[in-house]
């Protein structure tokens, strides 16, 4: 175990905890495992084995260099001087969020550690104790991003803006920090008063993909942030504004050093001050709530029945035999219901999602003009395939892989049955929605003409995710352990099959520059599937299903 | 055992229920020192919210609750460092090695750090587990999980052991040695109290067995004494007949039967 500065740090306030009734020590013995903890979360077999890994634990507090380039974003904002209002606002903005969301996504399998309760509060330490150790370890981490994420433009307003500006970022942050925290904690005890822990543990999930779609986004729209407070946009406050705590933080720098006395400078000045606080002061008293709410993650939600009619249909329509409709409909409930999965996954659909508008985004900014109807920008859409890859890659993965043995005790004849029904099941769950929105986006955008090329596209990405599945390393689904996975294997298979992506796209992009071209290339497209399918997966010639005559 | 003994553990009228369920209904108990207590009953009965109830792990419960003479819910957690504790699931921090895990437990109880980690091995090596010292608890096998929660549950040598399944996962030869430290541990007049699902140890180890059904106690006694209550022979099938429970004929035969079902294709 690491001796880790931040408790030699800690270490100096050691008489003020004393005199508050801690136990400094056995805080101290906590927090040092905590933080041991939070440096291996990711637990390997062969870790232990050989005792030098041991000291290669990561840092429970890495610093994020995405966090540090925003951080260094911010800087840029933070010297301008004239509109205190935009651009401390956008700050805030920005920092909340990346705040916010991190702590939610990443630390609450920390905060939110069922095993204390048996570990810890069997044994002879005082509540206080355990309290200060829980708020000790909340606030290292909640220090460490807002310092990564803030630091930068803290020192640079101390040169550029001056000692009060300086004084008030500094206050301002710390205030923030408090209604991230008691907003995060609140909204987990609001879950789980409706919700049982099984919900609590998708929303984070959710809050997950969201943390990646606002990364990439904000990053896109950070630099053309500037062009606006350049502009000169006047501050007006409207109703709404009073809601939106950014909004609320910036008041105190053009109350104070840009010379603002209007009203609502004050009303929000006193808002950014009191809520914080207040909320603190309401967290506090409903620590012991939170605890209770804890035991209802430990407990069995009773979920209601799963959907599987939805999944026996499609096995049932789009698989030829049972084998194949048998792997579809578990792949299907795998996908749902495992939440490594959906961790590894999850995020690249977010990216699925926007990376097509970004780069149709950046296009249309470049040329600062509209969406030409005309143009084949909309080609873009293939970069929702992107996502493929990914899931086809994760598919072999599970955190119960362990159950794999399966397999072996099964009597199957063959693989291909368990691939093509693994396949679909993926297909249909995660691409095909996917598809059908970005799709229905598109059509919105450039009109009805592109249907005839979203169809080709539609094609192009059956063949592309079987191209996937031939690139990437096969293995039966869930029948390996995650921390298994190979990254370099599978950052040259992934340039590889963006490569092919693009290509696809190229060879589109050349049929539409003949008329009804697209249409040759759909057909084109068809018998390509037909081909690459059977190739692929060979049809067995046994069980060929007197279950379902359906063509897939 | 003197006539002016205390009892280590005292309950009386102990009422629990959870939102909506009663899991306790009135439990009286006494328990005195030197004695291995069987804690058995149905799953749900309430034996695991007894125990945490007397660890202070539940709170919100209707009686009185005394341990070494105090009411446990005067706030005053001192009289923890006198219990030793495995719980039922394999609850550890398994992140960590069995030397991180077993130190920190020690030091929580109030041992200095050295002479945590002196006495944790040595109590590994006479488990055999010298080898996986230094190794992630989370690569361990069941029993050696077990191993390393009975061995943090008792290094501070504590006066009472709560065990919840102390000996599942381990293999025959451990369990020997589990069940004579237990028997030894008795004689040098510490109490120990295990809920167990496995009614030949239960019968072959207690000094007294408590059985719970429904969250009261039906039945208290010495193996001896609940035979003589009893028509049945056996532990387990006192325990059937005390729980009301005399289906399992019945159950099995239909199990059977609608295994062996030949399912329309």
């Amino acid at each position: 175990m690491n001796d880790f500065l931040v408790l030699k740090l800690l270490d100096r306030l050691r008489s003020g905890f004393r005199r508050i009734g801690v136990d400094y020590d056995l805080m101290r013995s906590i927090l040092q495992v905590k933080l041991t903890m939070d440096g291996r979360r990711t637990p390997t077999v062969l870790a232990g084995a050989q005792k030098r890994e041991q000291n290669k634990d990561s840092s429970p507090i890495r610093v994020h260099w995405l966090y540090l380039l925003l951080g260094l974003v911010l800087i840029a904002l933070i010297v301008q001087k004239d509109h205190y209002m935009m651009q401390m606002s956008l700050i805030f903005g920005v920092v909340m969020f990346m705040i916010t969301t991190t702590l939610i996504s990443d630390f609450s399998s920390v905060m939110l550690d069922l095993r204390d309760k048996n570990i810890l509060f069997s044994k002879p330490v005082n509540r206080i104790t355990l309290n200060m150790a829980k708020s000790i370890h909340v606030m290292i981490y909640l220090v460490t991003i807002t310092l990564t994420l803030t630091g930068p433009s803290l020192v640079v307003s101390l040169f550029s803006q001056g000692i009060l500006f300086f004084v008030i970022y500094g206050i301002i942050i710390i205030l923030m920090d408090c209604l991230i925290l008691v907003i995060t904690a609140l909204l987990y005890l609001l879950i789980m008063k409706f919700f049982d822990g099984e919900k609590l543990k998708d929303i984070i999930n959710y809050v997950q993909i969201l943390l990646t779609i606002g990364i990439t986004v904000g990053y896109q729209l950070i630099s053309r942030l500037f062009n606006i407070t350049e502009l000169g946009l006047s501050f007006k406050p409207a109703w709404w504004q009073y809601f939106i705590a950014p909004v609320w933080f910036a008041a105190p720098f053009e109350l104070l050093l840009g010379g603002g006395r209007a009203t609502y400078l004050i009303v929000l000045t006193v808002l950014a001050v009191v809520i914080p606080l207040l909320l603190m002061a309401v967290y506090l008293k409903l620590i012991p709530l939170f605890e209770r709410s804890l035991q209802k993650l430990a407990e069995q939600g009773s979920s209601g029945r799963d959907s599987a009619r939805l999944a026996g249909w499609l096995s049932n329509v789009f698989c030829r035999n049972r084998e194949e409709g048998m792997f579809f409909r578990f792949t299907w409930s795998m996908m749902k219901n495992e939440r490594d999965f959906k961790l590894k996954v999850y995020p690249s659909i977010g990216f699925s999602i926007v990376f097509p508008f970004i780069f149709l985004f950046n296009m249309v900014w470049g040329e600062g003009s509209g969406i030409a109807k005309d143009s084949k920008a909309y080609l873009f859409i293939y970069f929702s395939a992107l996502l493929m890859q990914t899931v086809v890659l994760m598919l072999r993965y599970s955190a119960s892989y362990k159950g794999a043995w399966i397999y072996k005790l099964i009597p199957l004849p063959e693989t291909v049955p368990i691939y093509r029904g693994m396949l679909k099941a993926a297909l249909l769950r995660l691409l095909l929605p996917l598809f059908a929105v970005e799709a229905v986006l598109f059509i919105w955008l450039f009109g009805m003409r592109i249907i005839p090329d979203l169809a080709a596209v539609l094609c192009a990405l059956l063949i592309y995710s079987v191209i996937c599945f031939r690139v990437l390393p096969q293995a039966l689904p869930f029948s390996e352990r995650f921390e298994a996975v190979k990254q370099k294997e599978f950052t040259t298979s992934s340039f590889i099959l963006i490569a092919i992506l693009m290509v696809l796209a190229g060879i589109h992009y050349i049929f539409t520059t003949f008329s009804a071209g697209v249409y040759i290339y759909l057909v084109i497209l068809v018998i390509a599937n037909i081909l690459i399918w059977r190739i692929t997966f060979p049809q067995s010639d046994s069980h060929t299903g007197h279950i379902s005559h359906f063509q897939g | 055992m003197g006539l002016v003994e205390e009892p280590v553990i005292s309950i009386s009228g102990l009422w629990m229920n959870y939102s909506d369920r009663m899991v306790l209904r009135g439990i009286d108990l006494k328990v005195f020192q030197g004695q291995i207590i069987g804690y058995i009953g149905p799953n749900g009965a309430g034996k695991s919210t007894t125990v945490k109830i007397m660890l202070g792990l539940v709170e919100g419960y209707n009686g009185k609750v005394e341990i070494f003479g105090r009411d446990i819910a005067d706030g005053d957690t001192a009289y923890k460092r006198r219990i030793g504790y495995v719980p039922e699931v394999a609850e550890l921090y398994d992140s960590l090695t069995a030397r991180e895990y077993l130190t920190f437990i020690g030091e929580l109880y109030g041992l200095k750090r050295s002479s945590a980690d002196n006495k944790a091995e040595r109590l590994m090596t006479l488990l055999g587990l010298e080898k996986s010292y230094d190794m992630r608890i989370a690569s361990y096998s069941k029993g050696m999980k077990q191993k390393v929660l009975l061995i943090s549950s008792m290094l501070h040598d504590p006066d009472i052991l709560f065990l919840d399944e102390p000996l599942s996962g381990l293999d025959a030869n451990s369990v020997m040695i589990v069940k004579e430290i237990f028997a030894s541990l008795a004689a040098r007049g510490k109490t120990i109290f295990y809920s167990s699902h496995i009614m030949d140890v239960v019968e072959k180890i207690s000094s007294r067995i408590i059985l719970i059904d429904a969250g009261s106690i039906v039945a208290d006694g010495s193996f001896a004494e609940l035979k003589e209550k009893s028509a049945e022979g056996s532990l387990e099938e006192i325990f059937n007949q005390l729980t009301g429970f005399d289906k399992y004929r019945d159950i099995a035969g239909e199990f059977v039967a609608c295994m062996q079902e030949v399912s329309p294709v």
